[in-house]
């Protein structure tokens, strides 16, 4: 059951072109050079306004002080301070207030308080600006190393993996009562052991059977840190081999699969379709994901963030599936009430009971629903 | 042949870009550092041709400590000034003495504008004969084709 692959591969390189954000981050680096120049203005501000509270505060302790008066920008005239504790300060627009030390040296606070504020907003964007020009910095690099972002679409399966029950079903319950610490650790160190045979195995590279299954697990997983944490999902790619990730998992999950029994693919498929019908829409992929996560192991990193992810799902989950999945117990398909109905009805048939014949018209369609199955 | 001459017009772009723009520019700067200091004799001769006329003796003014805030202050005799010569020297004048000197100072000032002016003229003539030569460059090839024609 070969099918292509679906998505898109995009090079970072090509969503941040490297010229493109190197020179944004020459921009950056600009706009925080003329903030930090006005930095460095306002901080030379507030210096002049505090030697002038001191002067200020200083003057009225004589009565008169010999001074150089500045006639105009080029000359001198020797002359005297006088009426030392008056002093004329400018409030803007041409408005003067005659005040005395004291007071004078309260409004040049209240402007210095003014000042420091100015300073405060200018350091934070400063900062701001700082944190933009580290994130170009790290897309420059990483665009120059050649990243890929894999984005592949999910698509549910409804038909595939009935075959089976068995084991698998088992430990979805056990999943789902263990706590979330227990199992995060098991899976963790199982997903570690699994690398180990993955990295062993990765020169053979068949296509492995249930190409399909593993792909929407793939599907899933990639998508879930492509979605929510894209940086996390770089650092990974960082630990990972560069060349062609997304061909090395996709080798990787398929020697995988050779290695793993057919029967757990299956039983994968048929659990996670079997939350499936339990449950509904986004939850679906986060409990898929966590089968996953126990099973198959190229995913580690990843499946950690989604563990997380899903776990806080899989917490309000719990509840719900607990009863359908007992149910499940005896059925053997997913589907839960219809099966057991079922059952019953084709075994009422074979004995004929005046009951069962007299119920439903649609008896006869579900007994051939089931010989179908 | 066109990609020489391409490349001669981008040759003499980048000259006059970067050599003879930035030349213009600073002298343009300094000119008028120059200018400013004319006004500012100029206004200081002005001030003392007033008091030397209304023969004020003692004044008051209003002195600026930094940032607008201004104390009274008290002249009590104007006899002598001190004007800064340069060099971070004041020269204590009476009145004709600094009337004098300021004189003087301004026809040097008037000198150095002119200097300036000239320089600047000079580097702006520059800019015009290559962007002339450019202009040819590219016309040229236009111009031989249009005396065929006229025939």
């Amino acid at each position: 059951m070969e099918e292509t692959r679906r998505g898109t591969v995009t090079s970072l390189a090509s969503l941040f072109p490297v010229g493109e954000a190197q020179k944004a981050a020459n921009r950056v680096q600009y706009a925080i050079a003329e903030k930090r120049a006005e930095l460095d203005r306002l901080l030379g501000f507030i210096d002049d306004n505090n030697n002038l509270i001191n002067l200020v505060h200083k003057l009225p302790e004589e009565l008169s002080h010999d001074i150089m008066v500045p006639f105009g920008k080029a000359a001198f005239f020797p002359g005297r301070l006088i009426h030392t504790n008056e002093f004329l300060v400018l409030l803007g627009e041409g408005y003067y207030a005659e005040r005395t030390s004291k007071q004078t040296t309260e409004i040049l606070k209240r402007r210095g308080k003014g000042l420091d504020s100015q300073l405060d907003s200018l350091e934070a964007m400063i900062k701001d600006l700082q944190a933009e020009a580290m994130f170009f910095g790290q897309t420059i690099a990483e665009a120059a190393e050649g990243l890929v972002e894999i984005r592949e679409d999910y698509i549910e399966d409804s038909h595939k993996g009935e075959t089976k029950s068995g084991p698998l079903k088992q430990d979805a319950p056990d999943l789902e009562k263990a706590k979330p610490d227990d199992e995060y650790a098991r899976m963790l160190s199982r997903m570690d052991e699994l690398e180990k045979e993955e990295l062993a195995a990765e020169s053979g590279g068949d296509n492995g059977k249930n190409e399909q299954t593993t792909e929407d697990v793939d599907d899933i997983s990639y998508q879930r840190p492509v979605d929510n944490e894209p940086r996390n999902s770089e650092d990974f790619h960082k630990g990972a081999p560069p060349v062609d990730q997304a061909n090395n998992k996709s080798m990787a999950t398929k020697s995988v699969e050779k290695h793993c029994n057919p029967d757990i693919a299956d039983q994968l498929n048929f659990a996670s379709l079997d939350l499936q019908s339990n449950v509904r829409e986004g939850k679906n992929a986060a409990k898929k994901v966590k089968f996953v996560d126990h099973i198959e192991k190229p995913l580690v990193h990843h499946e950690e963030k989604q563990v997380k992810a899903a776990t806080a799902s899989k917490s309000e989950v719990q509840h719900q599936p607990s009863q359908p999945s007992f149910d499940s117990h005896k059925a053997f398909t997913g589907s839960i009430v219809e099966h057991t109905e079922n059952i019953k009805t084709s075994n009422g048939q074979s004995s004929t009971s005046s009951q069962v014949s007299g119920s439903q018209p649609s008896k006869p369609v579900s007994r051939f629903k089931m010989q179908r199955r | 042949m066109e990609s020489f001459t391409q490349q001669k017009v981008q040759r003499y772009e980048e000259f006059v870009d970067r050599r003879l723009k930035p030349d213009l520019q600073r002298a343009i700067d300094e000119r008028d550092k120059v200018f400013e200091q004319q006004k500012i004799f100029a206004d200081l001769r002005r001030n003392i041709e007033n008091l030397e006329k209304n023969s004020v003796t003692s004044l008051r003014t209003l002195v600026n400590l930094g940032s607008e805030v201004y104390l009274q202050a008290e002249v009590p005799n104007t006899q002598y000034i001190f004007v800064d010569v340069g060099l971070g020297f004041n020269v204590e004048f009476t009145w004709s003495e600094a009337l004098n000197y300021i004189q003087n100072r301004e026809e040097r000032i008037a000198k150095q504008i002119d200097e300036y002016n000239q320089s600047i003229a000079s580097i702006k003539a520059q800019i015009k004969l290559v962007l002339e030569g450019i202009r040819e460059l590219l016309q040229l090839p236009a111009e031989k084709s249009l005396p065929e024609r006229s025939f």
